[in-house]
């Protein structure tokens, strides 16, 4: 009853309250007349798991979600990406049908699970706004880019007044014993660093960084940690977007651009075959690649899905120097590449 | 099967010069019935999902076929067999600490006139609340070679060049994962200690002996077995530990079996098989250790509460009350109060890079986090939920399979034990994979639902209650439990009426031990959570993943402060009331 009262008082006490109602009941009947969305709410239910995005990203992606589809409920199983996809493996093995939309960092989990012919094809809407050399990453339209994640150098600007401007000036005497590093044992981004690294420069730029003695973590998080707790002033294989949202929350951080190039990891989306709310995830691929979504992106410091939505700080794709490991052979690439790994670093 | 055919000979021989055929009657529905239950819980529980997990383990991964290629694997790869040894070094050196620091502190505070008993008992415990995760971050934080802020403090105060110490070392690690698990041993000796009857050390002292020679000579034997259980707990602890040696170790290139198995999970494409056979060798380590326990306490007795009264008297300290009391804080200092001092600034930071500042001060984190969204307070609620429903379960499954084993009152009572013992040493995320297997198929299809988890906790948890529960048992007179049977009570009712009362602060303890664990586990969850049965851990580890630190340190904090609320409730509920409880029970 007074929720009512404040309700109705609300909306009569200012012309922008107004507006703002107006606008999104216009939203509303745009999206009631989406068959889609009218299919998807009869399934009422969504199930996503997903490793792609931190936590608060991929809370931030469910609530305009929510807010935008009313009378679909949304389940978001945040976990690292290989439990994600452990998880639906286990599940798919079991007969279990749980997961709608699956997104994990690692191509390698959807060119398994296509073979096995456990995807659904679906090209989302919006697919012809990627940047085009995102664009038609499957040719069957079984999975799709859902996220874009960069490997950079990051640094203490307050401790180091030039950082290494290359992946290859990682290696000169000046940062002997100041440099911090995850894992790619634990860290998928780091991974791909590492294929990229011996593919630029072969095994001996695994040996240099080992003379350099980093200091070697976990995830590629643990670069930021280590710097802005000053254990180290500068990280390899480091995260971009994450490095640039700590630094706009105030913490003394920078990071470099290399010049031998960033590189790109894909973060790659797809729908289970055995999907039981397949149209809500649809809905949601969709959505993923919509305008809306792509400002939350560039809100929190992630590459925006859509040509026509800038990053923040007015970055974009093809700004940038980048570089990213052909998917031919990456499984492998990637075994022997950890192999190495702890033959050298070690 | 088994256990009704244990039952008769049990009974006659419980019961001398009573009519067998009456004795038969009476008997004992109520207690076939509960025989009957608790192996039907222990084939579910444990035998079941370790059956998957051995299946798994005879499997390869890439084909699926059967193999024994994962075994021959272990023996024959460096990768592999240099962890296991890393391990059992890390276990056996946690165990031996946390020995050398939770027994003295359990017998100060149990035992002695020494200040502040209650604080360093509450402290103790609550320090095993904090995950491994948290706790070697906030240790990072303290010593951390360069950044450590108790490396600044030295190099500042003692002018020097060098860092005091290096947590990421093997020592480092082993101080970080001992601080947590004394917990275990301090409490069972502790409750060993809080249930021994005086009279045996009034004795010692009455026929001259000092305090020193009664403590070495009376008091520490029989507490033997309580100190026997606690070392081998941590010893699992220490094997099964993954936030720490992941943390701590890892960074020098050091691996440990856990580490090496998330990287089996983490790896593409993941081997979950070999992960199974790599839990094996640990295991029959484990049996091994329990069976060494067997031998060292052989046939000896070590009842300490008799069915004669008791006082509560202390041993004066005199000189030594406060030099003590510093001693006992030596654990709630280093896992609590300094842990958690650096949390606690760096969750009132806007910007913990920034260090503590008055501008860089704010309660947002806290206000986030306790505000939260739908599904954060879900996830809360359901942790708690898990937590107390699966720490009852297991509890009650606990102290009954250790009064059938301790009393032998059905056959084959290492069966029991083994199974009671097994699950704590498969680590939590292979555990996890067997009981999706086995739960998720007919007939079952728990998965989903909140029993999965509730099952899998109270099954990985089940040691420590048994443990604690044995412990206990070993220290009550079966003379009371035989005057009651004589009496004519049955089995059943002698338990209820004779047994659980004196076992009451014992069995809170190991209430806490159990509901403590669960609320803090990640791994076991891992894979049998679902969306609408997320636990905490999940969150606050993906605050930890994230990099969302402030986040992080602000959930420990509450954690811990909540945990500490809920001890303080439990002591209450079980210590307080207990002395005259137990007086009376032993007296009528």
């Amino acid at each position: 009853m007074t929720q009512h009262i404040t309700r109705r008082r609300f909306v009569q006490s200012t012309a922008a309250a107004a507006t703002a109602l107006g606008l999104s009941h216009w939203r509303l009947a745009e999206a009631q007349d989406d068959p889609l969305y009218q299919a998807a709410k009869k399934e009422g239910k969504l199930s996503l798991y997903w490793g792609s995005y931190e936590q608060k990203t991929a809370e931030e992606f469910r609530d305009a979600f929510k807010a935008k589809y009313p009378g679909i409920e949304v389940a978001l199983l945040r976990q690292a990406s290989q439990t994600v996809y452990n998880k639906l493996r286990l599940e798919l093995q079991n007969n279990v049908a749980e997961c709608d939309s699956l997104g994990t960092t690692n191509i390698l989990h959807f060119i398994e699970l296509k073979a096995a012919g456990a995807l659904q094809p679906y090209v989302p809407q919006g697919a012809d706004v990627l940047p085009s050399s995102l664009q038609k990453l499957d040719g069957d339209g079984m999975y799709h880019v859902g996220a874009v994640s960069l490997t950079s150098i990051n640094f203490q600007p307050a401790k180091v007044k030039q950082p290494p401007a290359s992946w290859k000036s990682l290696l000169d005497d000046e940062w002997a014993g100041k440099i911090t590093i995850g894992s790619p044992t634990a860290s998928g981004d780091v991974a791909s660093w590492v294929v990229a690294m011996r593919a630029k420069y072969g095994d001996d730029f695994l040996r240099g960084l080992a003379r350099q003695r980093p200091k070697i973590g976990q995830s590629n998080v643990d670069t930021v940690t280590d710097i802005l707790s000053g254990e180290r002033v500068v990280g390899a294989a480091a995260p971009f977007s994450y490095t640039l949202a700590q630094k706009s929350a105030g913490n003394p951080i920078d990071v470099v651009a290399p010049a031998d190039d960033l590189i790109l990891n894909l973060g790659v989306m797809g729908i289970p075959k055995n999907a039981p709310h397949p149209n809500a995830a649809k809905l949601y691929h969709n959505f993923l690649y919509s305008r809306e979504a792509s400002q939350i992106l560039s809100k929190n410091f992630w590459p925006t899905l859509r040509s026509d939505v800038p990053w923040a700080e007015g970055r974009t794709l093809e700004k940038l120097k980048w570089y990213r490991n052909p998917p031919a052979n990456l499984a492998a690439e990637v075994a022997e590449g950890i192999v190495k790994w702890k033959e050298i670093m070690r | 099967m088994t256990a009704t055919a244990g039952v008769p000979q049990a009974v006659l021989s419980a019961a001398p010069g009573t009519a067998p055929g009456e004795r038969l009657r009476q008997l004992h529905l109520s207690k076939v019935l509960v025989v009957g239950v608790v192996l039907v819980a222990l084939l579910l529980l444990v035998l079941y999902p370790f059956g998957w997990v051995v299946y798994n383990s005879l499997h390869e991964d890439t084909t699926q076929a059967w193999s024994l290629s994962n075994y021959l694997n272990l023996f024959a790869d460096k990768d592999l067999y240099l962890p296991m040894l890393n391990s059992v070094l890390l276990a056996t050196a946690v165990g031996i600490v946390s020995v050398l620091l939770g027994v003295p502190a359990a017998w100060l505070v149990g035992r002695t006139d020494m200040p502040g008993r209650r604080t360093v008992r509450t402290l103790t415990l609550a320090a095993f609340v904090t995950p491994s995760f948290v706790g070697a971050t906030a240790w990072i934080l303290l010593g951390a070679p360069n950044s450590g802020w108790l490396n600044h403090a030295w190099r500042w105060v003692a002018g020097a060049e060098q860092p005091l110490f290096n947590i990421y070392s093997m020592a480092g690690t082993v101080f970080v994962s001992a601080i947590y698990t004394v917990p275990f041993t301090f409490t069972i000796v502790g409750s060993a200690l809080d249930s021994m009857a005086v009279e045996l050390e009034d004795a010692a002292t009455t026929l001259g002996s000092g305090t020193w020679h009664t403590m070495s000579h009376v008091t520490l034997p029989l507490v033997m077995p309580a100190i026997l259980a606690g070392f081998i707990l941590s010893f699992i602890q220490g094997i099964t530990l993954f936030g720490v040696p992941a943390f701590l170790l890892a960074p020098g290139g050091t691996q440990v079996v856990t580490t090496r198995l998330a990287e089996l999970y983490q790896q593409f494409p993941p081997q979950l098989y070999l992960a199974a056979a790599y839990c094996m060798p640990l295991l029959l380590l484990t049996a091994a250790l329990f069976l060494l326990r067997r031998r060292v306490l052989g046939r000896r007795r070590f009842t300490v509460i008799s069915g004669k009264g008791r006082a509560g008297r202390t041993v004066p300290l005199k000189g030594w009350r406060w030099p003590a009391f510093a001693a006992a804080m030596f654990v709630p200092v280093t896992a609590i109060l300094l842990p958690y001092t650096a949390l606690l600034i760096v969750s009132l930071s806007k910007a913990w890079g920034r260090g503590p500042s008055l501008d860089n001060l704010t309660l947002d984190w806290y206000a986030k986090v306790l505000v939260g969204n739908v599904e954060t307070r879900t996830a809360v609620i359901n942790s708690f939920t898990y937590a107390i429903a699966g720490a009852t379960l297991c509890v009650a499954l606990g102290v009954v399979v250790a009064y059938l084993v301790e009393r032998r009152s059905v056959k084959f009572t290492s069966l029991y034990a083994s199974l009671a013992t097994m699950p704590m040493v498969i680590p939590g995320i292979v555990l996890s994979v067997g009981f999706f297997a086995a739960f998720t198929r007919p007939p079952f299809k728990l998965y989903g639902t909140s029993w999965i988890l509730i099952a899998a906790f109270c099954a990985a948890f089940l040691p420590i209650a048994f443990a604690q529960c044995s412990a206990l048992l070993k220290g009550i007179s079966p003379d009371l439990e035989r005057v009651a049977r004589s009496l004519g009570a049955s089995e059943v009712h002698t338990f209820r009426a004779i047994t659980a009362p004196l076992m009451r602060s014992g069995l809170v303890a190991a209430w806490l031990l159990v509901f403590i664990p669960i609320i803090r586990e990640l791994s076991v969850a891992v894979f049998l959570i679902t969306p609408k049965t997320n636990v905490m851990t999940t969150l606050i580890y993906n605050a930890k993943d994230g990099g969302d630190y402030e986040a992080l340190c602000a959930m420990s904090v509450l954690l811990i402060l909540s945990t500490l609320v809920l001890i303080a409730i439990a002591q209450l509920v079980g210590s307080r009331p207990r002395r005259s409880t137990l007086s009376t029970e032993a007296r009528r």
